[in-house]
């Protein structure tokens, strides 16, 4: 198995910056996702490291062979592709026998050799049956299985998955999220997943690199990038729904640090004791929506807020509150897993917020101050 | 209801009659004609048309002079015709495919393949036109390249020579018609998802495999259409010998529609020209009966 590694990695497309100083370590065995919105240069990154694109400048290692320039068939790599990708004119049998067919003197194989291989991974992905039919005959959930077999049936060193279950239904996706993730603990291949969905993101990866326009903001765990943001724009593309951004400045009451924000004041810190305290005096209080209890009751630290819209989603409930009703209307959601009361839009609530969660960012620069 | 699809059929009568009629008169009744001045001979109807175009040994005319072979042409305008395809189909076919390949990451490819579509869009006269100074032994490209390179014996005006006048216009067809093979090709491999050859490229393919694995069988369904057309227009060809070599010298490049118009606008004999034109007719339905097999196999 193997690791990979990207020594600060660009690469341009004429005056655009697609991917833009990027290094990364991804280690052996592990599940590792880029996550970003479209356009964030994760597709182009997982191509770089295919090899179906060249970088401007940077290195790309895979087990700490310089692969920068290698053709992808030269990396020992294997891709699943968004739309699988598999021949039309072949059948099942012979698109997952391709790759193997190919290098079948190199590995010295025998047509039966590629026929049993074939049959293994096959079972394995429960494809047996389908072996004789054609990629048109198929479900996408199928099609989906037999793109991961001819991925598989190399063994290859580094598994690259290009979104490859956003062609899917929501259900069917659900389904194989887990089966995937599965597959590559069972099997301990090095997978590098590219995906625009952060709930995939957090239920499948070991580690996630969040990206956006072109930059690697953070690496972490899903519980890493999820509760310690480094950056606002982590924090708000992630979570369902994601962080409550709210806008504040900090002010100075003879020697106390006032946190000034639309609605309500706090002394600073809020929570955490912040390292520096930003040039501007600006902050952005990042407040995940289910770190916030509501009350019908004021409370002493409580904020007053009233009801927009209340959104009921079976398990749970989110309320959308505007927390500054006399001034701008500064809208936060908060996710309530039990309601023990009815709540509906126009009422009057309290928010209490659990201040130890909540996130302070530089309003300047996004990067979190704690 | 079946009162309602009654009137909707009524209807769709009522619209097809004048396009119908159309066709009628303009196609379908010339067709009838042809095939029935075919029979007329001076003594009633009979089959006497066919059977002196066919056994005619006049080389201008002939359809098949096959006796004392191996020698040059000519051979007859059928067996011209038929060696035509023999060379004209796959070499068009296969080199626009291969260039549509080939062109697929070149920088500038629409300026070539608009340049390689220039032999077609030009009138098939001027074609020949070209095609005979192609093959100039002073102003030739061929001939003097010939020269170059040693081939002292096809340093000569290809056209004025019967063992080189079939092969010069063969040649020359190859250069008109191949831009229809490639923007044929060209469009049916744009229209393959960009990722068939990125994966087949990870999956380990050389970019020789890539063409004979994946982009030759997806792309069946143009090629089928290339192959047709062409062999119909390698039937069907006039226009080009008319200009180029008017069937000669002594007969070494007619073809069957040169021997029908000679037939015809010559010697004013309209019921063999007519014979000749019923038997290139038939022959042509057999690429389209190909065609139309596939076509509806596909469904």
């Amino acid at each position: 198995m193997a690791s990979v590694r990207l020594e600060s990695v660009v690469k341009r497309f004429g005056k655009v910056v697609a991917v833009n100083n990027v290094s990364l370590e991804i280690r052996d065995k592990e599940f590792f996702i880029l996550l970003g919105p479209s356009g964030c240069g994760k597709t182009t990154t997982l191509r770089l490291i295919a090899g179906l694109e060249y970088p401007d400048s940077g290195r790309i290692y895979i087990d700490d062979r310089d692969v920068t320039f290698l053709e992808p068939k030269d990396r020992d790599i294997a891709m699943v592709f968004q739309n699988y990708a598999l021949y039309p004119h072949m059948t099942v049998f012979q698109n997952i026998a391709f790759p193997l067919l190919l290098r079948r003197k190199k590995l010295g194989l025998t047509k039966d050799d590629i026929k049993k291989r074939v049959l293994e991974v096959a079972r394995l992905l429960r494809i047996e049956e389908l072996l004789h039919r054609k990629p048109g005959q198929l479900s996408g959930g199928q099609q989906q299985r037999v793109a991961l077999a001819r991925a598989l049936i190399r063994r290859p060193k580094v598994w690259l998955m290009d979104e490859p279950l956003s062609n899917l239904d929501a259900l069917l996706r659900l389904v194989m999220r887990a089966e995937l993730k599965r597959l590559q603990k069972e099997l301990g291949i090095t997978t590098i997943y590219v995906t625009h969905d952060q709930a995939e993101a957090l239920s499948m990866a070991d580690r996630i690199a969040v990206m956006n326009k072109g930059r690697v903001i953070q690496v972490g765990t899903p519980d890493e990038v999820y509760l310690k943001p480094k950056h606002v724009f982590v924090g708000t593309f992630i979570g369902a729904p994601p962080m409550n951004v709210v806008k504040c400045k900090i002010e100075d009451h003879d020697g106390r640090l006032i946190l000034s924000c639309p609605g309500f004041e706090r002394e600073f810190p809020p929570g955490i004791t912040p390292k520096k305290l930003p040039r501007t005096k600006e902050v952005v209080l990042g407040i995940r929506p289910e770190f916030i209890e509501v009350t019908d009751k004021p409370e002493p630290g409580t904020i007053k807020g009233k009801i927009l819209v209340v959104e009921p989603l079976g398990s749970e409930t989110i309320l959308n509150i505007n927390i500054n009703p006399e001034g701008e209307e500064t809208i936060i959601k908060a996710k309530l897993p039990k309601l023990t009361k009815k709540y509906s839009a126009g009422e009057t609530i309290y928010l209490k917020i659990d201040w130890s969660k909540v996130a302070v960012f530089d309003a300047e620069t996004g990067f979190a101050l704690t | 209801m079946s009162k309602k699809i009654n009137i909707k059929k009524r209807y769709l009568a009522l619209f097809l009659i004048p396009g119908f009629t159309l066709v009628a008169i303009f196609v379908i009744s010339p067709i009838i004609g042809t095939f029935i001045i075919s029979f007329e001979t001076p003594s009633g109807f009979g089959l006497s048309n066919y059977y002196s175009v066919i056994t005619q040994t006049s080389p201008t005319k002939a359809l098949v002079l096959l006796n004392d072979m191996p020698r040059p042409p000519p051979w007859g305008a059928l067996i011209h015709n038929l060696v035509w395809t023999a060379i004209h189909l796959p070499t068009t076919t296969f080199l626009g495919l291969v260039l549509a390949y080939l062109l697929r990451r070149v920088y500038g490819r629409s300026i070539v393949k608009s340049i390689m579509f220039i032999g077609m869009v030009i009138p098939m006269v001027v074609g020949g036109l070209i095609i005979r100074f192609m093959f100039d032994k002073f102003i030739g490209i061929v001939p003097n390249l010939c020269g170059l390179i040693g081939l002292t014996w096809l340093d000569k005006s290809w056209t004025s020579y019967p063992d080189t006048a079939l092969l010069a216009l063969i040649i020359g067809s190859v250069w008109l018609w191949t831009g229809f093979s490639l923007t044929i090709h060209a469009a049916a491999i744009d229209s393959l998802p960009k990722t068939y050859i990125e994966a087949a490229k990870i999956d380990g393919a050389s970019d020789w495999q890539i063409f004979w694995k994946i982009i030759v069988p997806s792309v069946r369904a143009a090629t089928l259409t290339v192959i047709v057309m062409t062999m119909l227009w390698d039937l069907k060809i006039f226009d080009i010998v008319y200009a180029a070599t008017k069937g000669g010298p002594g007969g070494a490049s007619t073809v069957l529609a040169f021997v029908m118009w000679l037939y015809f606008a010559l010697d004013l004999d309209y019921g063999k020209a007519a014979a000749v034109a019923v038997i290139l007719t038939l022959l042509t339905l057999i690429p389209a009966a190909i065609y139309i097999r596939q076509v509806m196999k596909r469904g």
